[in-house]
């Protein structure tokens, strides 16, 4: 069965009819064209589908489409304002927080929604807030540095 | 593009009343907070006509005191339930919330689903190729189990973190089905049997859970090789009682399992030696993965020995 | 040489805000409306004849555009031109569960997987061996009717004379080491976008690939269709580390389907279908014999090694050569005796993985020098520093080492890490231990051999002043496409806002072998720099023509043109642009770089492998922590030092060694991928267990500049060399911590318990003897 949800997304208010089978990964990349959410498993043990709903972390790939419905979505392509990066956007790029760049939108949106919470957090609570993203070029160093820098170019 | 969801009907219930009229239906199935579910979905090893999402339902909602004890209903994410102050005065409880996937599963998944979570297998949790390619599975479409040819019952083990950590403090579980409500304590609520572990009938669902007022501090060992993400090799809460510890498994059985001990405590390498070996001998973890079963057997019991030290 | 304007310093990646915006288009992105889906039908047994295969009721089925089988391709495929042997949809037998079988594109994923299922599909089984040891078996039965005993390849090298070091040798030990087979697992499922147009009969691929002009060669050949009437495009690239080194079957099978549907297909893998086709490091049995004097020199090496290499060829033959050829080039051994067997089983094809070839060898050598020292009461430290080459040298077994900052780099991590002070004095449970390695910067001579130059980099000069670099070297996350804007930037004197890269589109950019064996820092670089120099030798002469000058006399620097301590006026930049065109209108200069004979290796069969213009080295300390009741082991810290030569990018060379170490790190503890009954054990990213960010350690890293005197800047390759390090140096430290040896690959806590347990009960005996 199909219905219709009416979500923001990235700031714009949209509705749309989508059937209840669908994931929320399917329909900002293939309805949307928000291609920045990546699917990096099958299923839920990557991290590479992470947007903010309502603020907090969450996995597109293991969520319904209709489960957005009056809440507000946001990805990685909302996050560069007036093509202006976001700190933590700043951050990855200065400190190599990316390398092959896949993991990069789920990592950035992770830690957006710990910064929010929690704007000065410790390594510890990088690495805990972190902890279902996989990356498989950095090592996590420089992404932790990452996460570190943007939080102090924002205190 | 993901792999293919099958073509279902999701209601959203308002009250326990409509839900469970919901899932009297053929083929309806629980949504709780969809981490491992939809997984399932996407994997075949669910077929539902009809999920009934329970995140609307108000009498599922909410952490409060009940008495000296508390009130959790089942639809209370990890998250919330890991940071709730009233809930911390069970520590086993917190911690093995905590412990529980990522951050992102946390935000949504529930105490419900994860006391309902399905039984793990290498053979089960595999894709429909992977199954098929091998003739299924006793626990679903096939007849044989694989990990044990010659028993006749699926050796899935039972995964959750949550009920171990609740059985030690005593919890029951308040259950709302057709014939009206129940309670049951929730070392009863589980059979030792990988396909049909659950002694839900049709149409029940858990609505919360109570717990007594905690006796002792507790504390949950999780056995696993990465800090994150991955489900329990084995996990054992433990909770300090006037007379000693109770002590619970899970992961090491088709069922979150009570560990028959009940040498009271004295604080001596002797009783924390009986402990373990009480542990090691109610543990009965097969090849359900691919870590030995032998060695989740003994490394739970030592880590629950030295989890009994540090609570005494 | 130090004196650089641009290079040396940190520098972000030229692509990275697409990376951190999400505007970066990976291959799975680029779909539209129109494209077709496609899905694939896998052999469910890994071993049979195909009995029957019948596809007319998945034909016949609405919105199914094509179906392809093997009949569709009857030209097998594989990257060593002399060992193709396998075909993109399985032929008469399948060889390993999962292997393509059927193929099909239909107008939407449902009904994609609804003409799967009407595909009937019979198998008459065949007995299936999934390890070397079955394979070998003498009455096995064969995988391919031409190799007999199931051996893909046997290599036999003696260098000097084995049996005349172990006479001179004090010390002999011989041990044997098991390695588990590890997955590449990099975070973009495979997939591959193919668009045919029947009117003009061309086909355009973008494909997640790090060697696009292979994977052009290779469809061209098995569509057989003009190499002219194909573009293939890399994308944005989810990471590779070896397993896109080569045309993968889902490439053709997606060009197949184009070509027969008459349209755009996407056929994206799901993360079980991406570990199905596998390429990754195969599992390795090393049986070791090392001799050695009372000080530590070594006197002879005897090893013998066998891989279960899968169902197919692959670069399975390369891989076996790997493992013997860089034995030598870190020490100076002269008496090496190697016996390579590379083994066919039922299993998806392994191939290239970081450091290819070289890991579980690398491994073996390093824990037993350990021991070795242990024995002899030396220092791990001293020990390696007793078999130091002295560069400029070549190896017994011919290879050029023409710079060698192993002497710094050991130095480096033994002061980092404070090992004087603290190794042997930890706590029980807590310990130290440290191994080298090295790798090649890029192999001399190329699997495809053309005669052509191995690199080429075209360099365009713009009317609006600005450089357009046209290369054929595939950005997978390394950073290329950086190192060579770097490279243009630094030798034309002028901001990095002014070069932009234009990379993988065969339509546009040069031919490139690809990215693999870390070979286009040091190849595409130097081409880069040459061509540079081409453009700055064109804009000097027009500037000295203005100037009025000698072009000798001319500088170019800081996006001017001067003549240092003369009067005439600076030039700038724009204005040498105009003057440069209109001598001779729009300038694409070009530059390459080929290997220099000397490097290519030793005249013996197979001796190209392991030839290289330059070996990065690297020493490495690992610190753990050991839970005895658990078996679990916790990295604390690791100091890794590598000689890059020089770091062209410090921020992309410290990225790589944390990567590199990282990875052999995951191979060390976790990584493996088991079989039962030829089902994958771990094909998702729960069992396939590598770390998370939570158990993932500090990494120090030390960047050691010997400056190559081929490498570009001096620069070698810095991507892979550190890798190697990390298993031997963490099976070290827990000998340091427990007094425990394991021979075994990865140590996941149930292996160790199990060896502290049997040690225990050795200890028990001992004790009750005594």
């Amino acid at each position: 069965m199909s219905r219709i949800i009416k979500l923001e997304v990235n700031g714009r208010v949209v509705e749309d009819l989508v059937p209840d089978n669908l994931l929320l990964v399917d329909y900002l990349r293939e309805r949307l064209a928000l291609t920045g959410t990546k699917m990096g498993c099958d299923g839920g043990e990557c991290g590479a589908c992470t947007v903010l709903i309502d603020g907090v972390a969450r996995l597109s790939c293991i969520t319904l489409a209709v489960a957005a419905d009056g809440c507000a979505v946001e990805t990685i392509e909302g996050q560069a304002p007036g093509g202006r990066l976001s700190p933590l956007q700043r951050a990855f790029h200065e400190h190599l927080g990316t390398q092959c760049g896949f993991c990069t939108p789920g990592m950035i949106m992770a830690a957006e929604s710990l910064l929010r919470a929690n704007p000065d957090p410790s390594e510890a609570e990088i690495r805990e807030a972190l902890g279902g993203n996989l990356c498989r070029c950095t090592g996590y160093v420089k992404i932790i540095r990452s996460v570190r820098a943007a939080a102090e170019a924002m205190a | 593009m993901s792999e293919l969801l099958p073509d279902f009907t999701l209601i959203r219930p308002a009250t326990v009343a409509e839900a469970v009229a919901t899932l009297g239906r053929e083929g309806a199935q629980v949504l709780a907070g969809g981490t491992d579910k939809l997984v399932q979905l996407r994997r075949g090893l669910a077929v539902p006509d009809v999920l009934v999402d329970i995140g609307a339902i108000g009498e599922m909602q909410g952490i409060a005191a009940e008495g000296a004890g508390l009130r959790i209903g089942a639809a209370v994410t990890l998250s919330d339930l890991a940071r709730d102050p009233l809930a911390r005065a069970y520590a086993s409880v917190t911690e093995a919330a905590a412990s529980i996937a990522a951050p992102g599963h946390r935000a949504v998944a529930t105490i419900g689903g994860n006391l309902c979570l399905d039984t793990r297998c290498l053979y089960y949790n595999q894709s429909h190729w992977w199954r098929q390619s091998n003739d299924f599975c006793l626990k679903y479409q096939g007849t044989v189990c694989h990990v044990a040819p010659r028993g006749n019952r699926c050796r899935a083990a039972f995964s959750g973190d949550l009920a171990p950590a609740l059985m030690v403090h005593g919890a029951t579980l308040e259950i709302a089905g057709p014939e009206g409500r129940r309670r049951v304590a929730l070392a009863e609520f589980y059979v030792e049997d990988g396909a049909a572990f659950l002694t839900l009938a049709p149409g029940e669902l858990v609505v919360s859970i109570h717990l007594p007022a905690p006796a002792g501090p507790s504390a949950y060992a999780k056995l696993r090789l990465r800090k994150s993400i991955d489900f329990p090799l084995a996990g054992v809460a433990l909770a300090r009682t006037e007379r000693g510890f109770d002590i619970a498994l899970t992961g090491t059985n088709s069922c979150p399992k009570m560990v028959d001990f009940d040498v009271p405590f004295s604080p001596d390498d002797a009783y924390f030696t009986a402990l373990e070996k009480a542990v090691q001998k109610a543990a009965s973890p097969q090849r359900t993965t691919t870590i030995q079963p032998h060695y989740r057997r003994l490394a739970i019991a030592a880590l629950a020995a030295r989890t009994a030290r540090a609570l005494a | 040489m130090k004196d650089h304007s641009t290079i040396g310093r940190p520098a972000p990646l030229v692509d990275g805000i697409e990376k951190v915006t999400g505007r970066a288009r990976y291959t799975a992105d680029l779909a539209d409306r129109d494209t077709l889906t496609a899905r694939i039908l896998r052999s469910p047994v890994a071993h049979g004849r195909i009995a029957r295969l019948d596809t007319s009721r998945a034909e016949a089925l609405p919105g199914v555009l094509a179906v392809v089988t093997g009949a569709d391709c009857d030209v097998p495929y594989g990257v060593i031109p002399i060992a193709q042997n396998e075909f993109p949809l399985a032929r008469d037998k399948v060889r390993y569960r999962g292997e393509p079988v059927a193929a099909v594109a239909a107008v939407d994923a449902g009904t994609a997987e609804a003409a799967l299922a009407l595909i009937a599909l019979e198998i008459e089984p065949l007995p299936a061996h999934a390890t070397a040891a079955e394979a070998r078996a003498p009455d096995a039965t064969l995988l391919h009717d031409d190799k007999p005993g199931n051996i893909e390849r046997e290599v036999h090298h003696e260098f000097g004379s084995a049996e005349a070091g172990f006479a001179e040798a004090d010390l002999i030990r011989e041990e044997t080491f098991s390695c588990a087979e590890v997955h590449h697992a990099m975070m973009e499922p495979n997939a591959t976008l193919a668009e045919y147009d029947p009117e003009r009969a061309r086909l355009t691929l973008h494909s997640c690939t790090q060697v696009p002009f292979y994977v052009h060669l290779a469809v061209a050949r098995c569509l057989q269709m003009d190499t002219s009437r194909i573009r293939v495009v890399k994308p944005f690239v989810g990471g590779g580390f070896g397993h896109r080194t080569e045309t993968l079957n889902f490439e053709i099978i997606a060009a197949l389907l184009a070509r027969k549907a008459g349209g755009k297909v996407l056929l994206r893998l799901s993360r079980e279908e991406t570990f199905l086709t596998h390429r990754g490091r195969p599992q390795t049995d090393v049986r070791l014999k090392i001799g050695m004097k009372r000080d530590g020199t070594l006197t002879a090496v005897e090893a013998e090694v066998v891989m279960a290499g899968g169902a197919y060829a692959g670069y399975g033959l390369v891989t076996i050569l790997y493992a013997g050829a860089l034995i030598h080039g870190l020490y100076a051994i002269e008496n090496v005796k190697y016996d390579g067997y590379r083994v066919y089983t039922n299993t998806p094809p392994c191939g290239a993985m970081r450091g290819h070839g070289t890991v579980d060898m690398r491994h073996a050598f390093e824990c037993m020098l350990d021991r070795m020292a242990r024995e002899l009461g030396l220092d791990p430290f001293a020990l390696r520093r007793a078999n130091l080459l002295e560069a400029p040298t070549f190896t017994a077994n011919g290879l050029m080492v023409n710079s060698y900052g192993l002497p710094e780099a050991l130095d480096r991590v033994e002061a980092a890490s404070g090992w004087a002070e603290r190794r042997g004095k930890l706590p029980r449970g807590r310990g130290l231990g440290m191994a080298c390695s090295h790798y090649v910067s890029g192999a001399a001579k190329p699997v495809h051999w053309t005669g052509e130059p191995h690199a080429v980099v075209q360099m365009r000069l713009e009317f609006d002043g600005a450089v357009t670099v046209l290369t054929g070297a595939s950005d997978i996350g390394q950073g290329s496409s950086t190192i060579v804007a770097l490279a243009a930037a630094e030798v034309l004197g002028i901001d990095m806002g002014r070069v932009r890269v234009v990379a993988n589109d065969s339509e546009v950019t040069p031919k490139d072998n690809g990215s693999y064996s870390s070979r286009v820092t040091f190849m595409v670089g130097n081409a880069a720099i040459e061509a540079a120099r081409a453009l700055r030798e064109k804009l000097i002469l027009a500037a000295a023509e203005k100037l009025e000058a000698d072009p000798a006399d001319v500088v170019c620097e800081g996006e001017s043109f001067f003549i240092p301590g003369a009067a005439q006026s600076e030039l700038p930049w724009q204005e040498v642009v105009y003057a440069a065109l209109a001598r001779e209108g729009t300038l694409t200069e070009k530059g390459t770089f080929r290997t220099p004979e000397k490097a290519q290796g030793g005249k013996h069969r197979g001796g190209a492998v392991g030839s290289t213009m330059g070996f990065s080295y690297g020493a490495q300390v690992v610190e753990v922590s050991v839970d005895e009741a658990t078996g679990q082991i916790t990295v604390e810290q690791v100091w890794s030092a590598l000689d890059v030569g020089y770091a062209i990018n410090p921020l992309a060379v410290e990225g790589q060694i944390e990567g590199s170490v990282w990875m052999g790190m995951a191979q060390a503890m976790s990584e493996e991928t088991a079989w039962r009954d030829g089902l994958h054990a771990h094909a998702n990213l729960l069992d396939y267990r590598f770390p998370t960010i939570a158990e993932s350690p500090p990494v120090e890293v030390h960047i050691v500049e010997s400056i190559d005197p081929l490498g570009p800047f001096g620069a070698k390759e810095a991507g892979e060399g550190a890798l190697s390090g990390f298993p031997p140096a963490l099976v070290n430290a827990v000998a340091d911590a427990l007094g425990i040896d394991v021979n075994f690959l990865p140590v996941t806590p149930d292996r160790l318990l199990e060896a502290v347990i049997k040690w225990r009960r050795a200890q028990k005996r001992a004790g009750g003897a005594a």
